[in-house]
């Protein structure tokens, strides 16, 4: 009688396996550990933000008769002034930002081979890269704001063969101009600032994790898994960076 | 606390990160060279075929950042799916919006 009881006999000569004991969420589907997949998931949401925004910017930019010119906006540098380097600090921007991602690649391969001193030498290269693109970022925010660009307003009109003029420099040598579109200003403050708070959430991250590793937190526990998933993040953020770059600058 | 990585394992991730590195950084050069040649050289030609050119680069350098970098190529197929399948919605979105941008530019002309 006690054994018609036992739940996994169902009759004398059918006997179902023993339960595992994965009912903890222990169990790891496609060998990437819980905090990886929602990590990744997370990421995928992230993305659909993004993409919803820089969409939105396309239509709104498709709408349009005329748009500024990326080359004549986006020509200042620091330490050059009155220097015109069309998409000079931008693409130092982005070797910045590519290479900031490179070095937390090597902090995670080295987190594999339990490397502490590698692991920290790393993410602190990649450190310095997030906080020197946040450094440029902020001198090209301020220099356009400088110049007058606001969310609302901007100052980069249509001269009369369809030139890209600061109003300024229109109103000094008495070019006729008719007005750019007001959207230019709000869209790149919008999303590059969407995207600047992505890097500085992710530079605080890799802050984190480099304190954590120099006080031997994850050598003592065996492995470096919050490396990688700040890494995945971190490479989403120059994943973002690259399409901005495209929409923004390129285009 | 052993090495949970062999040393000829460790030498091929290395040497493919950097061989991803190399690929972006050519593509990059590529893609500033293309439009910077056109603002310099044929700044009254139109600049869509650039663009398509430019949009493929940066489809190829997202490529190698999802896989190398983010380590997705050596992930499991299914989790691969799971994850960029619902991209699909994004093709329909750009879609939806270019003629909805392009029906708002012919409102206005």
């Amino acid at each position: 009688m006690a054994e018609l009881l036992d739940e996994n006999v169902i009759s004398e000569h059918i006997t179902l396996p023993a339960p595992n004991n994965n009912e903890g969420g222990e169990d790891t589907p496609f060998k990437v550990s819980y905090g990886k997949t929602m990590m990744w998931f997370f990421l995928l949401s992230d993305a659909f933000t993004f993409t919803g925004f820089l969409i939105a910017y396309g239509a709104i930019r498709m709408s349009k008769t005329w748009w500024p010119d990326p080359n004549v906006v986006f020509a200042g540098m620091p330490f050059l002034h009155g220097v015109n380097v069309p998409l000079g600090l931008v693409s130092i921007m982005t070797t910045i930002l590519i290479l900031s991602s490179v070095f937390v690649v090597r902090a995670v391969i080295e987190g594999h081979r339990m490397n502490q001193k590698g692991v920290a030498f790393w993410l602190f290269l990649g450190i310095l890269g997030g906080v020197a693109f946040l450094g440029c970022q902020a001198w090209e925010w301020s220099h356009l704001i400088h110049d007058g660009m606001t969310p609302f307003y901007n100052v980069y009109h249509a001269g009369p063969e369809g030139e890209t003029i600061k109003l300024a420099l229109a109103e000094k040598a008495k070019t006729p101009v008719s007005p750019g579109p007001p959207m230019f200003g709000g869209s790149f403050f919008g999303i590059t600032g969407f995207h600047g708070l992505h890097v500085s959430i992710g530079v605080v991250m890799n802050i984190v994790a480099l304190i954590k590793t120099l006080n031997g937190t994850y050598q003592r526990r065996g492995h470096y898994e919050m490396v990688e998933k700040f890494g995945l993040y971190w490479h989403f953020v120059d994943l973002v960076w690259v399409f901005v770059f495209l929409f923004f600058y390129l285009i | 606390m052993s090495s949970h990585l062999d040393d000829a394992t460790y030498h091929k991730q290395v040497a493919a990160i950097w061989r991803a590195t190399i690929i972006i950084a050519v593509v990059t050069v590529f893609e500033v060279g293309l439009a910077l040649s056109h603002y310099f050289f044929f700044y009254h030609h139109p600049k869509a075929i650039i663009n398509v050119f430019m949009v493929l680069a940066t489809l190829m350098k997202a490529f190698y950042i999802i896989a190398e970098f983010m380590h997705l190529k050596y992930e499991y197929r299914s989790f691969i799916i799971i994850l960029t399948l619902p991209l699909i919605f994004l093709v329909w979105l750009i879609i939806a919006l270019s003629v909805e941008g392009t029906f708002w530019l012919r409102l206005i002309q």
